[in-house]
């Protein structure tokens, strides 16, 4: 088929883990032709949904990798990418954005807005992605899809509208009224593949009527043509649809899409829709850093002869070799091509080409600019820019939180700790917020990572994938020190007692700062020359990577240099360090150090009957309930926790609600520990530190 | 320290001082005016001056941002502590957003007995020991006599105090000869103190119209500035 521009689309499906997404796409792929039949979620059939590949994920029934696929819909080629819905993964959520024109963020009819789709919501947001709605599980008991507008319009800001009503609900869900076309849509076949369209039911004529309005209202703000057309009553369907697109498109509209994935119903027109109203990829601007010219800001052109563009965003280890997603943002690729990584410097040929159907695979001769592919045997890593020789540029790299809890991990036993590396060493390439490193003091192999749900995740991997079991510690929280007042310093570091001396004098105080690390030098007349500032700067530094309560990293310190004192022979670049560590020592005590935990924003969704309960547990936890929010039926609790006291929340949740209520948490800030905790910390870094000793 | 470089000067003070101490515990307080002349500043005020005393406090809204509540409270303290000239006041905000838990409800359809079961479980499970209520963006205008009569009882069960804002709206004249607005006629029995607002040239006038058991009418010697909101 001719791939052009213009009939390209990258979509990606947003949601709340249990909105049936992964059906949706399922569905999806069903009737673009790409599977032949249609698997369940949690594998009831033993195939398991086509794009939950992964065994792990079948087995939980959720989807954690973005595995992308391209269909053909209507003569336009689209590139899905199944986006995980839980909040630990977010950061494969948030790649997967950074390639999407275009998304469609899947509500529940009867759950709406919760917190998870807030947070998914939020990053639609954060990488301008224009949306679709669509409300799914009209067939459900309690399924109520004008309720669900409204908590979008509300709850969501955004400015929606119905494009559909549903003809019956729950288990008289039969198809819906398509308002722009005006015409009833039956989903007819084992599988719904035949949509039959039919006049408008006489008994919505009215309801019909009255949304109509209101979608005219809504979206005639994009268009005066469509407004004088609504005034003179000639509105037509072309006229009605580029406004829609309009508004979408800038992000000032969502159309909202009605149906039921499981039932087969409503997912073609949603389909038209993606066709109809979402961006194909030169309507949407993507920026570059030029790296040659202070990264300045360059804007990409959707031009298949410019020089080439691309954007590593996955990395995934198979069979075959490392496999690289990457999106083209600017001119082609083709096999044999010699392409230029910015950030290794690395020139490699391209080899083979290939369009993912999540786990097989086409090969191809090459792609242009706006699609998305993969590449065989290509060395980088994910977040890499890729360009035609010549062009240096960087697309802007994506925000990577910091991780916030560890694990020390140990092979149960010693066969496996080679296959142990290689695990760890694919797993921390394609996911920048896992991390590893061996603890030098313990010879500890420690992961770290977003949440426990996170870690457990690797856990399983390790163990499906790899075939190495792993004994694991108690999880860790990533601590930190400050300072709370100022304290001065003045410290000699001194040794001359035969052969070269060290000699290096150093005076100043520090004091609490807003950033991480701040070093002023503020000395005059020589007192210290020069070249030994940045020693004293690396001294500083050195210190600060372990505090002496706990050994955790200090931040939050200015450190001013005033004056200090050299010896033209002894001093040297090491005695000034020297000298710079032990004046450290000697102010941070008096500086009145504190340990800071990491405080997360924790967002519990109960029925309200529960909300006694969830503040209790809260409270326990040495949280604070910031805000409570009721709607009658549901309760949206806000808190800030420290991460410390919520290992196995997620547990304790359930159990305290039948398994009704959730939650979401993500980092907050660093905060003071309570004075009793911190006594027990350092306590307990004061044994370890004498157990190693005793080695 | 808090308590010293702040409460002895308040405004809440005065105001105190002129309703016999108080709203008191067990008692429901209201400051009526119409839009935008100043209850909900009041009402912060209110609250901040227990935050900095140190007692916990509950801000019931049924208005339908959380956010927009914060900022109300961001504001007007930030507007007493430049008037104070209070030093560490990142220090003191902490203390004071470890003290305040915000609750938002819907009114329409959400009933004041699951307005109060959701506040029981705060202050019961969720070990959360407010004295005081404050209760913004309540519609007088709905027939509320029984809702009146279960907060009054609450309060009372509870040894709380509740203070309320009412938005007073329609056709001038809203107050009856002694002052007392109309709309809260009928529920007297359950408000022991009501104090209005209305623009005075410049300023806007706080009046105490009942004082507990009396009626009273009588101007307050306490201003609103438009400029910073703040009570003087």
């Amino acid at each position: 088929m001719n791939r052009t521009i213009e009939r390209m689309r990258n979509i990606g499906i947003s949601a709340h883990i249990d909105s049936g997404k992964t059906t949706l796409t399922e569905r999806i792929l069903y009737y673009c032709k790409k599977i032949h039949r249609i698997h369940e979620v949690k594998g009831k059939d033993g195939g398991g949904a086509t794009m939950d590949y992964m065994e792990l994920e079948r087995e939980r029934g959720i989807t954690i990798t973005s595995a992308t696929t391209n269909v053909t819909w209507n003569g336009h080629s689209i590139n899905i990418i199944d986006t995980p819905g839980h909040v630990d993964f977010t950061i494969e959520v948030e790649r997967s954005l950074r390639v999407l024109d275009g998304a469609i963020l899947v509500l529940c009819s009867v759950g709406g807005v919760q917190s998870q789709t807030l947070t998914v919501d939020k990053q639609l947001k954060r990488y301008k992605v224009p949306a679709l709605a669509f409300i799914n599980k009209l067939d459900r008991i309690g399924a109520n899809p004008f309720k669900v507008k409204s908590q979008i319009n509300e709850k969501l800001g955004r400015r929606a509208a119905l494009l559909q009503i549903p003809i019956g609900l729950e288990d008289k869900f039969q198809g819906v009224v398509d308002l722009i076309r005006m015409k009833a849509l039956y989903f007819d076949g084992a599988n719904g593949e035949i949509v039959r369209e039919e006049e408008i039911p006489p008994e919505l004529e009215d309801e019909v009527w009255q949304y109509r309005e209101e979608l005219l209202d809504t979206v005639s703000l994009f268009s005066d043509e469509l407004t004088e057309a609504i005034l003179e009553d000639r509105v037509s369907e072309e006229l009605l649809i580029k406004a829609i697109r309009r508004g979408t498109i800038s992000r000032e509209f969502t159309p909202i899409f009605l149906g039921s994935a499981y039932r087969n119903k409503g997912v073609q027109p949603l389909l038209d829709g993606v066709v109809n109203y979402l961006p194909d990829p030169s309507e949407v601007e993507n920026i570059a850093l030029d790296l040659d010219q202070n990264e300045k800001p360059i804007v990409l052109k959707a031009d298949t002869e410019a020089p080439c563009v691309a954007y590593a965003f996955k990395l995934e280890d198979g069979p075959y070799g490392q496999l690289t997603y990457i999106r083209i943002y600017q001119g082609s690729i083709r096999k044999g091509d010699e392409l230029f990584n910015t950030r290794s410097k690395q020139k490699f040929k391209v080899g083979r080409v290939v369009r993912m159907h999540a786990d097989h695979m086409e090969d191809i001769e090459g792609a242009i600019a706006g699609d998305i592919i993969a590449l065989f045997g290509v060395d980088c890593a994910s977040g890499d820019t890729i360009c035609s020789p010549g062009l240096n540029y960087a697309m802007t790299s994506i925000y990577v939180p910091e991780p916030v809890i560890s694990l020390a991990i140990e092979p149960a036993d010693k066969t496996s700790a080679d296959r142990l590396a290689r695990a760890l060493a694919r797993f921390t390439k394609e996911d920048p917020t896992f991390r590893m490193y061996i603890d030098p003091e313990s010879k500890q192999t420690i992961i770290q990572g977003m949440g426990e749900l996170h870690l457990d995740v690797y856990i399983e991997r390790m163990r499906r994938e790899y075939r190495v079991e792993v004994t694991t510690g108690r999880p860790q929280v990533a601590y930190r020190e400050t300072i709370t007042t100022r304290a001065d310093f003045d410290y000699t570091h001194k040794k001359q007692t035969g052969g070269a001396g060290q000699f290096g004098r150093v005076i100043g105080y520090i004091e609490p700062f807003d950033g991480n690390y701040e070093f002023v030098n503020e000395v005059k007349g020589g007192h210290i020359p020069r070249e030994f500032i940045p020693s004293c700067d690396k001294g500083f530094q050195a210190s600060l990577r372990k505090g002496q309560l706990i050994g955790s990293p200090v931040i939050g310190v200015r450190i001013v240099l005033t004056d200090g004192q050299f010896h033209p022979v002894d001093s040297s670049d090491i005695a000034f360090q020297l000298a710079a560590q032990g004046a450290f020592k000697q102010a941070y005590k008096k500086a009145r150090p504190q340990i800071l935990e990491p405080i997360m924003r924790v967002v519990v969704e109960t029925p309200s009957e529960f909300s006694g309960n969830v503040f209790g547990s809260l409270n326990q936890r040495r949280g604070i309930i910031v805000s409570s929010i009721e709607d009658g039926v549901y309760s949206r609790i806000e808190a800030e926790v420290p991460l410390s006291e919520m290992f196995g929340y997620s547990t304790v949740l359930r159990s305290m609600t039948q398994g009704k209520a959730e939650f979401t948490m993500e980092f907050l800030k660093y905060g003071r520990v309570p004075a009793n905790v911190a006594e027990q910390l350092m306590e307990e870094h004061q044994k370890k530190l004498e157990a190693d000793g005793k080695k | 320290m808090l308590k010293k470089t702040l409460s002895s000067r308040s405004p809440i003070k005065v105001l105190e001082k002129n309703i016999s101490g108080g709203v008191g515990p067990g008692n429901i307080g209201i400051f009526a005016s119409r839009k935008g002349v100043g209850k909900t500043a009041c009402l912060v005020q209110i609250a901040l001056h227990r935050l900095f005393e140190e007692k916990p406090v509950i801000h019931v809204s049924y208005a339908s941002r959380v956010d927009y509540i914060i900022s109300w409270y961001e504001e007007i303290f930030k507007n007493l502590t430049t008037r104070e000239n209070l030093k560490s006041a990142m220090e003191i905000h902490d203390r004071i957003v470890r003290n305040r838990v915000i609750m938002n409800f819907r009114q329409e359809g959400m009933k004041t007995e699951q307005v109060l079961k959701s506040l029981e479980s705060l202050l019961g499970p969720g070990n959360f020991h407010a004295r005081t209520i404050i209760v913004d963006g309540f519609n007088f205008y709905l027939p509320c006599a029984e809702d009146m009569a279960l907060f009054k009882k609450f309060a009372t069960d509870h040894q709380l105090e509740f203070w309320f804002s009412c938005s007073l709206k329609g056709e001038d004249p809203l107050f009856d000869e002694k002052g007392i607005p109309f709309v809260l006629k009928d529920y007297l029995d359950s408000i022991d103190v009501i104090i209005t607002l209305e623009h005075d040239n410049s300023h806007v006038q706080l009046k105490l119209v009942k004082d507990h058991d009396q009626i009273s009418n009588k101007k307050l010697k306490l201003q609103l500035d438009p400029q910073t909101l703040l009570l003087e």
